[in-house]
């Protein structure tokens, strides 16, 4: 359904840029290439923040309203069709598009539309042929229709998994989410949505980091105006998580268990050694 | 259409009107509760029974004392239950030329009863039971219109949207395609529905049974009619045809036609309508009363009413159900009766507490459930938390501004925060982190009051949560979210529930030591035990080696 991983060209695997909410997004898109390279004329995109909280910003539960924005404005820019950003939130749908302040933001985007719901009938039952436990999951229609998924979500700590970046963030996306609590195991369950959910970009919101008591807070909140993009998911939480400190330490990617597996599986990379990072200041 | 078909339905609308209005956020501009508040049976029976003047309540007075002037222009013109009989009245009623199926007999006898179902509601508001939901027309019609159409009308909204939807995204109305209406659900809703099948089908004996034998706030109105000073005139030109004695759906016109009885009678004005000489007239000056005499109850039915309801009352009483009070000995209280934030101390709850539904409506979440037995014979109908169903949102406080009673106190958000409704356990058996090492701490996400905290204990590679009561407000947010199956792995009870007549929740509960902040910016301090800082193979919750 989406494009596999393209390699680097002349671009390389993670852009990092630092600076205003708007500007760096911009920049860290335009160092991977523009958002033509992802998507093209005609396209429906899907934009998959955090914004499953009646939160505001400040409290980095979210993504912020203003990289959500920008992300939708460059995709219709390069000349994406639709652009819906969607979620299907943890507390009232209603409550949590108004406190996000993701769906005012995106009010005068053209073409772009802001939805949190959790109706069945939203839904469609796919199977995961590449999931090692969990082979089958009930994922937005819309997103199944999409020519283009974007991981959007903002960095933030998680108790049961560590972080909660663009891979946790999948689980945004499907209905039952318990089932995964439940029945398997968390952390490989995640890999085994990511394995049909795989975003072809990345732009994580590190413009404030919820390092610690995510995904809910109220945690230490580190304003650190940057933000981080990628081809490659697994390349994008892991330089994530390298950047930042969690819970005042200093974690490696493979001590988040989704992420390493997930690398181990090859879904994408997590060592960073080997991949070419290149950081502008917007 | 009459001026009066305009005014009734005007006032249906209305009533249906407000009911749709009370949602969660409320606009304000004008009480919802407004049609409840005009019910004289609820002002009576509701300060009877909680022994105290209780001015919202007091519109339910007004009324009573205009039927000295008007009579029972209440029943005909603005109550919500008798004018949606006047609808189904003519799906189920006795046909156009067969005003009544009962004979004059049995209809002298039978609308004796609506005065024996007021002696009895009175009798066990003496007692300190508030039994006014049996039969209060008002509260009936709430609870139907709000707890039986109002979900079925949403759930065949969503089938319609979900029809619909093929064509609404293929045409890209996109408002259509993603509105999403909240399902409610509630419990007892076949009580109520079969109920009310019962009384819309009684039409069948005569139009409108319910307000001519039944209801006891007719009943207390008709007290106060028998001599209104707007009432029924006949004058010179009858000719004592008697059409308008067979057309009056009260069956308050005597066999002689120029006398009325004004305690029955509604002011619809069917008469002046019918009658083939103009001779009806409703207005002020000198009335000729028609069968006033027998018009009450012998005394010994009034005794034996009034018995029935204090009995009644007394049997509650002595139930083992009752719940745990200053009266009652022992320590009842069932594990599911957590009621909801605000709700007065037990006993003075029950006596206000009208059951209309009106909070179970506006709750956001539809946590608020009518209670069925669970709080015993006196408790039916009166609204429950039900955490599975959803949390009780800690920015909401709807319930308690949209009670007509006070039966829920009425609470700004800062205050409804501490009003703590009962505490959170944890089942470690069950739980997914302390009895199958998973990571799941869905609980400890969801807490909007930070109310758990992870701890680490041996053996274990994951955290485990446990419950910091004093910051536990109940509010049922890890019990819904908690993907156990089956019964939830963390359980609310109403354990130290905050329960006051008056006073502030935030000073009793600092008192006791409670911190209940639901504080979005509050800072959740690190537990120290969670994981040793200095010792690099220890690490935070969610990562491993
Ligand atoms: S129970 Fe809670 S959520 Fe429901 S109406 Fe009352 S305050 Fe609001
Ligand atoms: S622990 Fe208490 S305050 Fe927290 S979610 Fe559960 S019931 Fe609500």
């Amino acid at each position: 359904m989406f494009p596999a991983y393209a390699g680097a060209d002349s671009y390389p695997h993670i852009s990092i840029a630092k600076g205003g909410l708007e500007e760096a997004t911009k920049a860290a898109v335009s160092t991977l290439g523009g958002m033509k390279v992802f998507v093209s004329q005609g396209d429906k995109v899907v934009i998959k923040p955090n914004m499953s909280f009646a939160h505001p910003p400040e409290r980095a539960t979210n993504t912020h309203p203003e990289v959500v924005r920008a992300l939708s404005e460059m995709c219709i820019e390069a000349g994406a069709a639709s652009v819906m950003v969607l979620d299907n939130p943890l507390q009232g749908a209603e409550l949590c598009l108004e406190r996000s302040g993701i769906q005012e933001a995106c009010r005068l985007v053209p073409q772009t539309s802001v939805h949190a719901f959790s109706s069945s009938r939203f839904f469609r039952e796919v199977r995961l042929d590449q999931g090692k436990n969990m082979r089958q999951a009930s994922v937005m229609q819309d997103v199944l229709e999409a020519d283009v998924l974007i991981a959007a979500p903002v960095a933030k700590s998680h108790s049961a998994t560590g972080v909660s970046l663009s891979m946790k963030g999948m689980m945004g996306l499907i209905r039952d989410r318990g089932i995964m609590h439940r029945r398997y195991n968390l952390s490989s369950a995640i890999v085994d949505l990511c394995t049909l959910l795989r975003a072809d970009l990345t732009v994580i919101d590190a413009t404030r980091v919820l390092s610690s008591h995510g995904p809910y807070g109220p945690g230490e909140v580190i304003s650190a105006r940057t933000i981080i993009a990628s081809r490659d998911m697994v390349a994008a939480d892991a330089k994530t998580v390298e950047m930042f400190p969690w819970y005042g330490r200093d974690i490696r990617p493979d001590q988040v268990a989704h992420i390493r597996e997930a690398h181990e599986r090859g879904l994408g990379r997590m060592d960073l050694e080997n991949l070419e990072t290149r950081t502008v200041t917007a | 259409m009459s001026f009066r078909t305009i005014i009734r339905f005007l006032s249906l609308g209305f009533f249906i009107f407000l009911l749709w209005m009370t949602t969660f956020p409320l606009k304000g501009w004008f009480p919802v509760d407004f049609f409840l508040r005009l019910d004289p049976l609820i002002f009576l029976g509701t300060v009877i029974s909680s022994r105290q003047l209780i001015t919202a309540l007091i519109p339910g007075l007004l009324i009573l004392l205009l039927t000295l002037v008007l009579g029972r222009f209440f029943c005909g013109y603005i109550c919500p239950m008798g004018i949606t009989l006047d609808v189904t009245d003519k799906v189920f009623g006795p046909g156009k030329n067969n005003n009544t199926k009962l004979s004059a007999q049995k209809h002298a006898v039978m609308r004796n009863i609506k005065y024996l179902v007021l002696l009895f509601i009175l009798g066990t508001c003496l007692l300190g039971i508030s039994s006014v939901f049996l039969a209060s027309p008002l509260s009936l019609v709430t609870r139907f219109y709000g707890l039986v159409l109002y979900p079925g009308l949403v759930f065949m909204g969503e089938g319609f949207l979900t029809l619909v939807m093929p064509l609404s995204s293929a045409l890209g109305v996109s408002f259509l395609t993603y509105a999403e209406l909240e399902p409610y659900r509630f419990a007892t809703q076949w009580f109520i529905l079969l109920f009310f099948a019962a009384v819309f089908a009684l039409a069948y004996y005569s139009p409108r049974f319910w307000c001519r034998y039944l209801c006891p706030s007719g009943a207390l109105m008709a007290l106060f009619s028998r001599n209104p000073v707007v009432g029924r005139k006949v004058s010179e030109a009858c000719t004592d045809c008697s059409i308008c004695q067979k057309k009056c759906p009260m069956d308050a016109i005597d066999s002689d036609p120029t006398r009325t009885s004004h305690h029955e009678c509604i002011a619809c004005e069917t008469c002046v309508r019918v009658c083939p000489e103009q001779a009806v007239n409703f207005g002020i000056g000198e009335k000729k009363s028609g069968r006033v005499t027998g018009y009450l109850p012998a005394r010994r039915q009034v005794l034996a009413s009034l018995a029935a309801g204090a009995g009644s009352a007394l049997l509650i009483q002595t139930g083992i159900s009752s719940v745990k009070s200053e009266f009652i000995p022992g320590n009842i209280l069932p594990s599911s009766l957590i009621r909801p934030p605000g709700a007065l101390p037990e006993e003075s709850f029950l006596g206000r507490c009208i059951r209309c539904g009106q909070c179970m409506k506006v709750c956001p979440t539809n946590t608020l459930q009518p209670v069925w037995l669970d709080g015993g014979l006196g408790g039916i109908f009166s609204p429950k938390v039900l955490p599975r169903r959803g949390p009780c949102d800690p920015l909401c406080n709807a319930c308690g501004m949209v009670c007509p009673s006070g039966a829920l106190r009425s609470l700004p958000l800062a205050e409804k925060m501490w009003a703590k409704i009962g505490t959170s356990y944890i089942i470690p058996f069950k739980c997914l982190a302390w009895e199958w090492k998973r990571e799941c701490l869905v609980c400890y996400e969801v807490c909007p009051y930070a109310a758990l905290e992870l701890k680490r204990v041996d053996g274990n590679p994951v955290p485990v949560p446990y419950v910091i009561h004093h910051k536990c407000s109940g509010c049922g947010a890890c019990e819904y979210h908690c993907p156990v199956q089956a019964g939830s792995a963390i359980v609310v009870e109403p354990m130290e529930s905050l329960r006051m007549s008056k006073g502030s929740y935030i000073d009793k509960g600092r008192a006791i030591g409670l911190d209940l902040e639901a504080d979005p910016d509050r800072q959740r301090r690190p537990p120290g035990h969670l994981f040793d800082g200095d010792d690099p193979g220890d690490l935070p919750p969610g990562f491993s080696s």
